[in-house]
């Protein structure tokens, strides 16, 4: 045996060797392949190219053009890549580079429609493109893929006339086709986009008159019907049609993914999840007038939070998202602030923080149906103290579910103070007072105060906001008991109505639309009221403001909302949260806008100068 | 003996019915439960909206029959002989045999086979690496440590072995990440994953810009391990604790200097001084397996270095050393806690043995130590470690949540812990049946080994 041992090792050693030397064969042809299909792609561009040169010339022997005749793409310049123009005429502009992010959780899917986290959503932003857009600057909607658009007079027919000469990543043209057959899909009942399909549902029909016109037709009048219609996601027909033969392949796949954004995956149909990294390349056949700076964007799953803090102190990836406290301990990192920027902003987006209040249950009236003990909780609960001591200052208070920057927002509505006298005259009014001098506030018949207060229980902040509040209830008489709980016993509780408080955060939008939580309609079993609110008169102001497509009414209409919302505190709205993150510092032209920080817009607008590349070819 | 499988085998079945029923009514009990609601995420949706997506769910999974019926319906599509059902739940025939199906998991909305299929090769990498360095080291040190029994290394082997065995996963992991992965301290092995984005571009094979340059590492690698390893095996203690003594201090002095926050002269002599009492004390040692994996390593780092100095250009590692760069430190945190545990048993059981009648006796025959030990005592030591090494086969597939986690690995351990956090019904119930029949098949291998390690054990 021993005397064989040489050579079995080295027999080992040669089967070892010989394996590799395969694998990397293999590597090489499946590299070639890759090659090969790069240079089909280009010898197909090169030969569209050269036909449409061929017809020019044809046109221009035969004499047969006319200046100002038909429509010129580049007499209007799309004014949804004004800023990104305006970014590339920057002294240090320049092309290249990579831009590398972390998600926190791995990705189910890319596939759209079908995927239904935020990341997937973030990935997708890239890749396809909508009809209009909000400009950053002022909210207003501008067109994307769509040059014009006009609403019929009763505003229930929307007809969108496209930008000509627009193109998918795969070269075929973007027609007014492509959008009716992106709601035809969406709307086909075998495909699993329940989520998106919900929303679409207002609409009537989709339909294209010619290449260039397509008409949105809705079932009734709806205030949001813009952003309805023009944030549709266009699917290319000739590559998403086939799989309404096989919808199963789509339902199950892992990312089919193709559309007429700046950037595409390298292969449409072959990325998995268990790479652990999403990339996406530069679209070569963009039709957009401004070419997006960046050679890929990089987004890799790091799921542990100090492995992600490490590898951006490596600077290997570009954005860190902090938590308050984090932040405010990085900010003074020395060899931190040395590559990366803080930047600490409120997106108008941020949902809102409040504590529910929960008006019925199990059919009877709960103590906080009465409107003076849900206002004595608003004046008992120390927001300015919770935003200082759990936030770190990094929160605004909320007043309501509108946005203090948007038109909804009435200024004259200001956060409501702690004032613990005021609360306890609203309180002894409602029948709560201290009985036995024991501290405690107790009714007429001799129960004390007390309630659960029901919590997400893996958030840090919202359990430290939660004993914070216990010991100021406390301190006025009311006992409060904090149950932290499991996200889907939380559903079922909100399902059932079965408790007495609940503290979560709704999101919200530029306009935020409060008819499910707020309107008694949603009362029912499965709505988002499920602190059974019902107020007549809010139920007038919220219907009319949601089929009111005049934009100052309005406005008007939902200030009004506000208004009985602020009286009423069916919620005691708590905060809105900044988004706090480190930026590498090589990454420039970082603005605030009011969408936000424009890192993720698009068009892009932040580049790298030339010097301070870190990964090129 | 083949009788004794069968049953064996037969006995399985109603095992992982019992295995499937608990978890199937634990997670159907478990507050919220499994419901379409808890896959609708319900925030932000309108009544209507919420009702329509949970009828769609209940059509999907069949969530609204009792769970008796659910669970009947599960079996029913795993099972190889049963019913055949069409999409809607209801039956269609008896064809008595028919595909095994895991079902669709609720996240992914995908097969449970294919994501299964996706994970495992990743996990597998991890265990087919580990649990070969786990069991050789243990079972060295472990037998050393018996034979020692008493001395300095018994002494110092458990100490360390004690300390290691106690450090918890999460925090050796993320110490490591901290330490030996970050460009505060020393920055060798890369954060997580398991490639870099560069590598996927490189070749699969390590290459450089001149013919010769490869061949000259491999040389220069060669020449100065052997050199090493000859050097550790065959000078006498004095001239190694020298060797030992500049090698550590040459090791601890470059450490240090990596360091860009702490390049003091004070700690610079301090890295160089605790790296030459590390070094000395290593190259005392009386192990000759110790010292040879100790200088030979020491030799292959000087053969890198020296052929990195020698070298005209720097040469592209390829995917290959990239993917094992990344594996290095998973492995070690897979590996230290098992290892420890290992050692310790393997030396109680070795221990045991060498006192025992039987070794005696086959001293007092003239058996020579050497002999005694490898071929009477340690193959009798060994029924412990079968029997510990029942949960290899289901752990191989279950992968580790900790250093998966940690490491950002794609893997199984993550799958199923999304699973039972997203209440994954379908996908929970494949992991835990499958790592039910394989801890189940592992007691049966296990079980048969003992046979063969053992003459007295016999099933007929």
């Amino acid at each position: 045996m021993s005397r064989h041992l040489g050579w079995i090792v080295s027999l080992i050693v040669l089967g070892v060797l010989l394996l590799l030397v395969m694998v990397q064969v293999d590597r090489q042809w499946q590299r070639l392949t890759g090659m090969e299909d790069l240079m089909r792609e280009q010898s197909q561009d090169l030969r569209t190219l050269r036909t449409s040169l061929q017809r020019l010339e044809r046109e221009l022997a035969a004499g047969d053009f006319a200046l100002g005749r038909g429509e010129r793409p580049s007499a209007d310049f799309p004014a949804a890549f004004e800023r990104a123009r305006e970014a590339t005429e920057a002294p240090d502009y320049a092309q290249g580079d990579w831009l590398v992010r972390a998600f926190a959780t791995g990705l189910a899917t890319l596939t759209p429609f079908v995927s239904s986290d935020a990341y997937a959503a973030e990935v997708q932003s890239y890749v396809m493109e909508s009809l209009l857009q909000r400009n950053p600057d002022t909210l207003e909607w501008e067109g994307l893929l769509a040059r014009s658009w006009a609403f019929s007079d009763d505003g229930m027919v929307l007809t969108f006339r496209l930008r000509p000469g627009l193109r998918f990543s795969d070269g075929e043209a973007l027609t007014a086709h492509d959008v009716a057959f992106t709601f035809r899909f969406v709307m086909d009942e075998r495909i699993a986009a329940p989520r998106s399909r919900a929303y679409l549902e207002k609409l009537e029909s989709v339909e294209a008159l010619d290449d260039l016109t397509v008409v949105f037709t809705f079932a009734e009048p709806y205030f949001n019907a813009l952003q309805l219609a023009g944030g549709l996601e266009v699917l290319p027909e000739h590559f998403y049609s086939r799989y309404l033969d096989d919808p199963e392949t789509f339902n199950q796949s892992r990312g089919i993914l193709l559309g007429s954004g700046p950037y595409r995956l390298a292969n449409p149909l072959t990325w998995t999840p268990d790479s652990g990294r999403v990339e996406l390349e530069r679209n070569p056949r963009y039709w957009g007038p401004v070419d997006p700076p960046f050679e890929r964007l990089v987004w890799r799953v790091i799921q542990n939070d100090s492995a992600r803090l490490t590898t951006f102190r490596n600077g290997e990836i570009d954005v860190y998202g902090a938590r308050p406290r984090e932040y405010a301990r990085l900010r003074d990192d020395e060899a931190l602030r040395e590559r990366a920027e803080a930047h600490e902003y409120m997106s108008p987006t941020a949902g809102y923080a409040y504590v529910a209040w929960n008006q019925e249950r199990d059919g009877q009236p709960t103590r906080f149906a009465d409107r003076r003990v849900r206002l004595a909780m608003s004046y008992l609960t120390d927001v300015a103290r919770v935003i200082d001591e759990v936030m770190l200052g990094y929160a605004e208070p909320a007043v309501s579910p509108f946005s203090p920057r948007s038109e909804q927002h009435d200024p004259q509505h200001t956060p409501i103070p702690y004032d613990v006298e005021r609360a306890q005259a609203l309180l002894a009014e409602a029948g709560y007072r201290e009985r036995n001098r024991d501290g405690v506030l107790v009714n007429e018949a001799g129960e004390p105060f007390s309630f659960d207060l029901v919590f997400f229980q893996e958030n840090e902040d919202t359990q430290r906001m939660v004993l914070f509040l216990r010991d100021i209830y406390a301190r006025a008489g009311i006992e409060l008991r904090p149950r932290p709980t499991e996200w889907s016993v939380m559903l079922d509780l909100l399902n059932r109505k079965d408790f007495d408080a609940i503290t979560l955060a709704w999101t919200s939008g530029v306009e935020t639309d409060i008819f499910q939580m707020f309107h008694s309609s949603q009362a029912v079993a499965g709505g988002d009221n499920f602190i059974n609110f019902r107020h007549p008169e809010l139920d007038r102001a919220i219907e009319a403001a949601r089929g009111e497509v005049d934009e100052e009414a309005r406005m008007a209409l939902w200030r009004e909302a506000e208004r009985i919302l602020y009286e009423e505190q069916p919620y005691t709205f708590l905060m809105r949260r900044q988004t706090l993150a480190f930026i590498d510092r090589r990454i420039q032209n970082l603005e605030q806008t009011q969408l936000g920080l424009n890192l993720g817009a698009i068009p892009i607008e932040i580049y790298v100068p030339a010097e301070r590349q870190r990964y090129g070819r | 003996m083949l009788t004794y499988i069968l049953r064996r085998l037969l006995l399985m079945v109603p095992t992982l019915l019992g295995i499937t029923v608990v978890v199937f009514v634990v997670m159907a009990a478990a507050p919220g439960g499994i419901s379409a609601l808890s896959l609708v995420e319900g925030q932000n949706l309108e009544p209507q909206t919420k009702k329509a997506l949970e009828d769609y769910y209940n059509r999907l999974y069949g969530l609204d029959q009792p769970a008796p019926v659910q669970y009947a319906r599960w079996l029913n599509s795993i099972s190889p002989v049963g019913f055949a059902q069409d999409d809607t739940g209801a039956l269609t025939g008896w064809p008595m045999l028919k595909a095994p199906d895991l079902g669709i998991s609720f996240r992914y909305g995908r097969p449970v086979m294919d994501l299964i299929a996706e994970r495992l090769p990743i996990t597998l990498l991890l265990n087919v690496l580990s649990i070969p360095l786990i069991y050789v080291i243990a079972i060295a040190v472990g037998v050393r440590a018996a034979t020692q029994r008493g001395q300095a290394f018994d002494t110092q082997a458990s100490v360390v072995l004690l300390g290691l065995w106690s450090v918890p996963t999460m925090l050796a992991g993320v110490l490591m990440i901290g330490f030996l992965a970050s460009d505060q301290f020393w920055q060798w092995f890369p954060t997580g994953g398991l490639s870099r984005r560069a590598a996927l571009d490189m070749p699969f094979l390590p290459q450089a810009e001149v013919w010769w340059a490869l061949l000259a590492l491999l040389v220069l690698v060669f020449l100065f391990a052997a050199a090493f390893m000859v050097f550790a095996a065959r000078v006498g203690r004095h001239p190694r604790m020298l060797a030992g003594l500049l090698l550590g201090a040459a090791g601890g002095y470059a450490m240090i200097q990596d360091l860009d926050a702490l390049n003091s002269l004070s700690s610079l002599v301090g890295g160089g001084v605790f790296g030459a009492l590390l070094g000395a004390f290593l190259a005392r040692s009386e192990w000759l397996a110790l010292r040879l994996f100790v200088f030979g390593s020491a030799g292959i780092l000087s053969g890198v270095a020296a052929a990195g100095w020698l070298m005209p250009a720097p040469m592209i590692p390829g995917f290959l050393l990239d993917r094992i760069w990344h594996l290095v430190l998973p492995v070690i945190c897979l590996s230290y806690g098992g290892l420890a545990f290992l050692a310790k048993l393997s030396r109680s059981a070795v221990l045991e043995n060498l006192t025992s009648d039987y070794a005696r006796t086959a001293r007092a025959k003239g058996v020579n130590e050497r002999d005694v030990l490898w071929r009477h005592v340690f193959r009798n030591s060994l029924l412990p470690l079968i029997t510990v090494s029942a949960t290899l086969l289901p752990s191989l597939l279950a992968g580790s949540v900790i250093v998966e986690a940690i490491f950002s690995i794609e893997g199984m351990g993550r799958l199923a812990v999304e699973a039972v956090q997203t209440r994954d019904r379908e996908l929970v119930l494949s992991i835990t049946l499958i790592s039910g029949l394989l801890t189940l098949v592992g007691y049966l291998l296990a079980d048969l080994a003992y046979a063969i390690v053992d003459p007295r054990v016999s099933y007929d």
